[in-house]
C-alpha cells in the first residue's frame, strides 16, 4: 500500500495559522458567541479585480488553497476535492433575501452563481485553469473526511497524483441566528479559552484549510495519512471495534498512538463520553483538544488535520491543547473527532521522517 | 444628463464592488468592457439588473447590449430615451 503524503497545507482559522509564526505560539482569545477567522490581506495573493466578487468564504478557501499549493511547490494540482457542510452561506443569504425583496424579479446574478456548495472548488480551478477532477462533498460533519477518502482512493490507484483537498465552512449572521434558535451553541459571550472550564455548550466556529496530498514524497512531506474512518450514531462498542480494525489494517495497536487529538466541543455530555472513551482506549497516550481554538463546525476536523500535521512536522505539542501529557515523542497522532455526539471520525497521521 | 452620469458611476462602483475606483476615475466615454474598465459578462448581467431596479428600464433586445453598455454616457442616453416619466 502506498503512503499518502501531505506535501503542503494552508489554513485560515480563528487563530493566526498562516504566515511564518511558530505553531500556535500565541493563542488568540475571542470573547464572543462565535469564533471568526483571522483573515490575511488577500491582495498579497490576488489582484483586487479578482477579489471584488468573492464572498468571505471564497476568499478564505481560495487563499488556503493557494498557500497549500505554494508550500507543495505545485502550480496546478491534478484534482481538487472540497468538503463543506454549509457551502457559501453569505451569498445564499443574499440571494434568498433579494428574491423576497425584489419579488423574484431582477435578481443579481453574482450571489446566485456563488451560492452553490461547489463554488469554492470551482473558483480555485477557474483561477488555476485546472481542468482535472473537481468534486465537492457535502455530507454534513463528514464532508472533509469523505473528501480525504476520495483523495486516498485516487492516490492509491495513481500515486503520482497531486490532489488538493480541503474543508471550508463559514458563519454568517443569518446562520448563527438560526443555529442559536436550534439551541446548538452556547447562548452567552465568553472567552474561547474557558470553553472546557465551563462546559456550557459548543462555540460556533469556522475555517478554511486545504492540503496537497500525494503518493510521492517531496522535500517537505514529513507526514503521511494512514487512514480515515467515519462512524455515524455509533455506540462506544462500535467505535472501539472500529478504531481497532482501522489500527490493525495499518499494522498498529492502540499502544502505538502517541497523541490523541480530541474533538471536545465544550458540551459536557458529549465531551465526557468522548474523553472517557479515549482515556479508556488509549491509557498511555497523550491527549489534547482543539475546538477552543477554532470552534465547532462541520469541517472542524480539517483544522485538527492541520494541527496534527504541524505537530508531527515540528515535533511540538502546543501547551494550549494539552489535556494529558504522557511525555511521548510524536510518531502517530490520532484525530478522534465528534460532532454533537452523532458524527465520529478517526484520522491517523504518521511521522515519516525516516521512511521512504 | 451630467447628474445622471454621476449617479450611474457611483451605482456601477457599488453594484460591481469596484472598490479600487472612484467616480472621477471613470470617464463619461470610457469603454466599460475590454480594455476600458475590464468588465466581463457577469458584470453585464449586474448592469441589466441595475437598470431594471433603479431606473425601471428593460433591455428588450439582447443584441443591443454592447451598444448600450459601451460607456456610462451610452447607458445614460439609453435610460433617458427609454425611461417612462
Amino acid at each position: 500500500m502506498s503512503n499518502i503524503f501531505i506535501t503542503g497545507m494552508g489554513n485560515i482559522s480563528p487563530q493566526k495559522t498562516w504566515g511564518d509564526a511558530p505553531l500556535l505560539s500565541e493563542v488568540t482569545e475571542h470573547i464572543h458567541e462565535r469564533l471568526t477567522c483571522i483573515e490575511p490581506d488577500y491582495t498579497q495573493w490576488f489582484d483586487p479585480r479578482q477579489l471584488r466578487r468573492m464572498s468571505r468564504v471564497l476568499k478564505m478557501g481560495v487563499a488556503a488553497g493557494s498557500i497549500a499549493l505554494k508550500e507543495a511547490n505545485i502550480a496546478v494540482p491534478d484534482a481538487i476535492i472540497t468538503g463543506t457542510g454549509y457551502g457559501c452561506l453569505e451569498d445564499t443569504g443574499i440571494f434568498l433575501s433579494k428574491m423576497v425583496e425584489n419579488k423574484e424579479e431582477a435578481l443579481n446574478p453574482t450571489p446566485f452563481i456563488q451560492s452553490t456548495h461547489n463554488t469554492i472548488g470551482s473558483l480555485i480551478a477557474l483561477m488555476l485553469q485546472c481542468q482535472g477532477y473537481n468534486q465537492t462533498y457535502t455530507q454534513g460533519a463528514f464532508s472533509f473526511e469523505n473528501s480525504l477518502l476520495d483523495a486516498l482512493l485516487m492516490i492509491k490507484e495513481e500515486p503520482a497524483l497531486k490532489v488538493l483537498v480541503g474543508g471550508v465552512d463559514e458563519i454568517t449572521d443569518y446562520s448563527h441566528t438560526i443555529q442559536k434558535r436550534f439551541g446548538k451553541f452556547r447562548e452567552r459571550s465568553e472567552s474561547n479559552l474557558n470553553l472546557y472550564k465551563t462546559e456550557d455548550g459548543a462555540l460556533n466556529g469556522e475555517g478554511a484549510a486545504y492540503f496537497v496530498l500525494s503518493g510521492e514524497k517531496s522535500g517537505k512531506s514529513a507526514v503521511s495519512m494512514e487512514f480515515v474512518g467515519t462512524f455515524y450514531k455509533a455506540d462506544a462498542e462500535t467505535l472501539q471495534s472500529g478504531i481497532n480494525d482501522l489500527l490493525q489494517q495499518a499494522g498498529l495497536t492502540t499502544k502505538d498512538i502517541d497523541f490523541v487529538l480530541l474533538g471536545n466541543s465544550g458540551d459536557q455530555h458529549n465531551d465526557e463520553a468522548l474523553q472517557d472513551h479515549a482515556f479508556l482506549l488509549f491509557p498511555n497516550s497523550s491527549t489534547g483538544a482543539f475546538k477552543h481554538l477554532c470552534g465547532e463546525y462541520p469541517v472542524a476536523s480539517a483544522f485538527a488535520f492541520w494541527l496534527g500535521v504541524k505537530m508531527l512536522q515540528e515535533q511540538t505539542i502546543p501547551w494550549s491543547i494539552v489535556l494529558k501529557n504522557a511525555n511521548r515523542s510524536l510518531n502517530n497522532v490520532l484525530i478522534y473527532n465528534q460532532y454533537f455526539g452523532t458524527h465520529h471520525s478517526f484520522i491517523l497521521l504518521k511521522s515519516c521522517r525516516d521512511s521512504g | 444628463m451630467e447628474q445622471l452620469m454621476a449617479d450611474l458611476k457611483k451605482q456601477i462602483i457599488e453594484a460591481l464592488n469596484l472598490k479600487h475606483l472612484k467616480p472621477e476615475n471613470i470617464g463619461d466615454d470610457q469603454p466599460l468592457f475590454g480594455d476600458g474598465l475590464g468588465l466581463d459578462s457577469i458584470d453585464a448581467l449586474e448592469l441589466i439588473v441595475l437598470l431594471q431596479q433603479s431606473y425601471k428600464v428593460k433591455i428588450d433586445n439582447p443584441q443591443d447590449g454592447p451598444t448600450i453598455f459601451r460607456s456610462v454616457k451610452s447607458i445614460a442616453e439609453y435610460i433617458r430615451a427609454n425611461q417612462t416619466a
